[in-house]
């Protein structure tokens, strides 16, 4: 029935799993140490073989064109080529190890029962990994959004005796089901009808005229546009609902869920196209998609810095990484529309920028949300005016919390870095080709500086400087080994992503090569970027692309060397006189002593930005629901 | 020449280590003389920087990110002017790294400070690393523009074409434009009045840097001159291009020379002006951001 058994029997047989997981893992819910257990033991194969049909796929060759699933009269096109791989990798990966960390997690929500939760994770990781892999806007795509979207709102509600929580569910259920009635009636406006693969139809948009094909590409980017989160779509329902769900949902609605958008976006500009893409204008879209990604990354990561809920300011901020993307995804179309080849190498960077950071976002973003899951658990409250100083009482999530962060700034060498500098270098030495793309290049290079005040916030209000000891009656203790070890995972994973991105490029090119029919796959065929892009353990260097030259080159491991021996000059200078350390307290002039009424809170820090940045908007707390009627 | 690739990121760290406090003297000396004081002789910053090393550390936090800190920060810096083509001549990492690297490590040596401040739990040292951080925010385009000029002249990201290039042969609109906005982003960029809002003595006690002492405080000094230093040597070498020899010790003493005309303009500047507030500091650089855009596009458009 299929050509490639190897491929559709794990992916099946992991789906079969995930089904099997949601039937039994609440029978044992009255025991929740146990149905953790079950539930991670489950999560945990299914996602293996997830992961390992997704790399064959990305690395090996996958399907070369949508496959049917026959039901009786119904078929469903199945493709599982590189992206589909690449994508259920990074869906397999997250959910496990969301899955390793809620076994203890869950212990924070004494009061809920953990029936409805074992039931929906799975589902929503069925539904996640079905998106991706079904080749259709109609049937399959319904059942598979319906999957995903239900069991997350069951997981956003979880905590359903809160107001918010129950409105922000609400809203986002909503949101989504608007989503997907655009999704499909782009797919129907196409002339698509139930079977149709996205490669059928793009044939059937051949020789339509321009109203028409606006109206098909307008619905899907708004459609899709809605679940990655871009501005203004994503300020309607992501922070409220990316802060209220348990930190590992959260983990993968960041880490995970919107790069689904993100995927449907590429299979609609990059795939979906009239043959020889006639009367498909790439230069508007790319302009479009690079104007939204440009707009949603300023937009979202100003936002999120005015926010002193550690939850809901990493939720805005995933808006943020997400314009990154979309920015790179937009540059990419623009430029592959130019008749300089050396334009359309540079069309081939921008989108292995923006491919590999959704891998890097969906390690870090996890990771944050992990911690915030961490802050939650140790101490009850993930207000950022009321943490500080956990670092000595936290040292492992602290340390970790520090690698994220630092990751997500962009921080060289840093695996946020690595991506960032992709999508910018690209954006910028566009040059000729778009004015605007250069000054979104810019836009990106000031955001990530402001990506960075945010962090340093997240960082330095939770970890560091004061607080807790004053506002937290509980005794604060590390939290469990079982909660540990996925951060440290993810941290693991961050790190190599950022000192040796030769892999992922790799990996990544491999994964394009590997899908049939994608607009920029001649850049990706064996030697397309040779001689203008070299990837290597020494690092990234674009070069000779106008004429012999280095265009640009980055060596994560050549600056941590830099870094590394200009600290020990650092140190030598420090050792040189024999300083001896003494503890001291704080020093407030000197007739005062810290206090919880003198210390400094979050929500004055970067006043003078946040107020000149006013009109961004971006509301610091969730509304609750109206019958209540805000505090008790 | 091979063995001079090699050599040349040394002989920039060694120079600048050598120099950076030579300027600060000077910058003291000056502010001294506007004073009508007799002021410090020109050598005092280095006598600082070797007492302040000898001296205990205080430490008030306990943490490591406390300690790492101004490693940290000197570090960055260090690895910044080690990049960097001083004397016209390319170092060894030209081909590995480019302009987005130095911008980012700049960037580095920042947090580096914060993270200080943070950790050094000092309500003052907060109130500093919030006003510095909004600072660092706010000047980051215009020295990205600066350096990304000659980028897109050139198409290319490269260290050579983004700092002695972006005059490039000839003197456009946009470099004139792009020089302007830099000296009026100067004292901004070397953190000194009237925008020394994060340190702001009087009223913040140093702000970021008020747990400091010993070496800890040294290195942030140190950290601060060097960077002070390459705020001087960028402008010489994008907007000054023509000082130049084409031999290598002669361009070396050349840019030394003119660094220290741009370090009595800092001078000069510094002392006659009083302290902007942070909004209002914001609200100029917002202009600064505008009008550097305005010089890309010029740039692009080949103006």
């Amino acid at each position: 029935m299929f050509t490639r058994p190897d491929l559709v029997i794990p992916v099946f047989a992991a789906l079969a799993a995930l089904a099997a997981a949601a039937v039994v893992t609440p029978l044992f819910a009255a025991r929740r140490r146990a149905a953790g257990i079950v539930h991670f033991a489950f999560v945990a194969a299914a996602c293996v073989l997830l992961a390992w049909a997704g790399l064959k796929a990305a690395l090996g060759g996958g399907m070369d064109e949508a496959e049917f699933l026959r039901l009786g009269p119904i078929a469903v096109p199945i493709l599982i080529d590189g992206l589909s791989g690449l994508f259920l990798a990074v869906i397999a990966v997250l959910s496990a190890l969301s899955a390793l960390y809620a076994i203890r997690y869950m212990d924070h929500y004494p009061d809920y029962g953990l029936g409805r939760f074992t039931a929906a994770f799975p589902v929503f990781i069925l539904g996640m990994a079905a998106l991706v892999t079904v080749d259709d806007l109609s049937l399959g795509f319904t059942l598979a959004w319906q999957l995903m979207t239900l069991s997350s709102f069951v997981l956003i509600r979880f905590e359903r005796r809160k107001p918010e929580n129950v409105r922000a569910a609400a809203k986002y259920l909503a949101l989504m089901e608007l989503a997907w009635l655009l999704v499909v009636g782009g797919g129907l406006v196409a002339g698509g009808s139930i079977g149709d693969s996205l490669h059928t139809l793009g044939g059937k948009l051949a020789g339509a005229g321009a109203g028409p094909l606006f109206a098909v590409y307008g619905l899907l980017l708004v459609g899709f546009g809605l679940k990655a989160g871009v501005f203004p779509l994503g300020q309607l329902w992501l922070p409220d609902a990316h802060s209220v769900a348990p930190s590992p949902v959260s983990a993968l609605l960041s880490g995970v869920m919107l790069k689904t958008g993100i995927f449907g976006l590429l299979r609609v500009f990059f795939f979906m196209l009239p043959p020889g893409g006639n009367g498909f204008d790439a230069a508007l879209w790319g302009l479009v998609l690079a104007a939204v990604g440009a707009a949603t990354l300023f937009i979202g990561t100003i936002q999120s810095v005015k926010q002193s809920d550690a939850k809901r300011l990493l939720a805005f901020s995933s808006i943020g990484q997400i314009g990154y993307i979309v920015l790179g995804m937009g540059a990419a179309l623009l430029l592959s529309g130019s008749g300089v080849p050396a334009v359309r190498s540079l069309a081939a960077v921008a989108i292995l920028g923006a491919l590999f950071h959704v891998l890097n976002h969906a390690a870090f973003k996890g990771l944050l949300f992990l911690t915030g899951g961490s802050l939650l658990y140790a101490t009850g409250t993930k207000d950022l005016n009321r943490l500080g100083g956990l670092i000595k009482l936290m040292p492992v999530s602290a340390a970790v919390a520090g690698v994220a962060s630092l990751s997500i700034a962009g921080m060289p060498p840093s695996s946020g870095f690595a991506s960032k500098w992709t999508i910018i270098t690209s954006s910028l030495l566009a040059g000729d080709a778009s004015v605007l793309l250069v000054l979104f290049g810019i836009a990106a290079l000031f955001t990530s500086v402001v990506t960075l005040a945010c962090y340093v916030k997240f960082f330095g209000m939770a970890f560091t400087a004061s607080g807790s000891e004053w506002t937290v009656k509980k005794e604060i203790r590390e939290v469990p080994v079982l909660m540990l070890l996925p951060k440290l995972a993810l941290a693991a994973v961050c790190i190599v992503q950022g000192l040796f991105p030769f892999l992922f490029f790799g990996l990544i090119s491999s994964a394009l090569a590997n899908s049939r029919g994608f607009l920029l796959g001649e850049a990706f065929t064996p030697g397309g970027l040779d001689g203008m892009l070299s990837v290597s353990l020494l690092g990234i260097r674009v070069h000779d692309l106008f004429g012999p030259g280095l265009n640009a080159a980055v060596a994560p491991l050549v600056v941590l060397g830099l870094l590394a021996a200009a600290l020990a000059a650092a140190v030598l200078l420090r050792r040189s006189a024999g300083s001896r350390e003494v503890a001291v307290p704080t020093w407030l002039c000197g007739y005062q002593e810290l206090s919880d009424k003198n210390r400094y809170r979050d929500h004055g820090m970067f006043a003078a930005f946040k107020n000149f940045f006013r009109w961004t908007g971006g509301r610091t707390s969730p509304k609750a629901g109206r019958r209540q009627g805000g505090r008790p | 020449m091979r063995a001079l690739t090699y050599a040349a990121p040394l002989i920039n760290a060694l120079v600048f280590l050598l120099a950076a406090p030579l300027y600060e003297g000077v910058l003291r000396k000056l502010a001294a003389k506007i004073q009508s004081r007799q002021g410090p002789p020109l050598i005092q910053p280095y006598r600082d920087l070797l007492k302040l090393l000898g001296k205990q550390t205080l430490n008030s936090a306990g943490s490591w990110p406390f300690k790492l800190a101004p490693l940290g920060a000197f570090a960055a810096a260090l690895a910044v002017v080690v990049l960097i083509p001083f004397g016209g001549r390319l170092g060894v990492f030209a081909g590995r790294l480019d302009v987005i690297v130095v911008i980012y490590l700049l960037t580095l040596g920042g947090v580096a400070v914060l993270l200080g401040a943070l950790a050094s739990r000092n309500t003052f040292a907060l109130i500093g690393a919030s006003r510095e951080m909004v600072t660092m925010i706010m000047v980051e385009p215009v020295l990205a523009v600066t350096l990304i000029l000659g980028a897109v002249k050139l198409r290319s990201l490269g260290l050579a074409a983004a700092m002695p290039g972006a005059a490039g042969a000839k003197f456009t609109l946009a470099t004139g434009l792009m020089l302007a906005v830099y000296l009026l982003a100067l004292q901004a960029f070397v953190a000194r009045q009237p925008f020394d809002i994060a340190e702001a003595e009087v009223e913040l006690l140093e702000g970021p840097f008020i747990e400091y002492s010993g070496p800890n405080y040294a290195l942030f000094k140190y950290a601060m001159m060097l960077k002070q230093m390459f705020y001087a040597w960028l402008f010489v070498s994008v907007f000054l291009p023509w000082i130049r020899t084409g031999i290598y010790p002669a361009d070396i003493v050349l840019q030394l020379a003119a660094m220290l005309v741009v370090f009595l303009l800092i001078g000069l500047v510094g002392s006659t002006n009083p302290r902007l507030r942070i909004d209002q500091a914001v609200r100029y650089y917002a202009v600064l951001i505008v009008l550097s855009l305005a010089a890309v596009a010029l740039a692009v458009k080949g103006w």
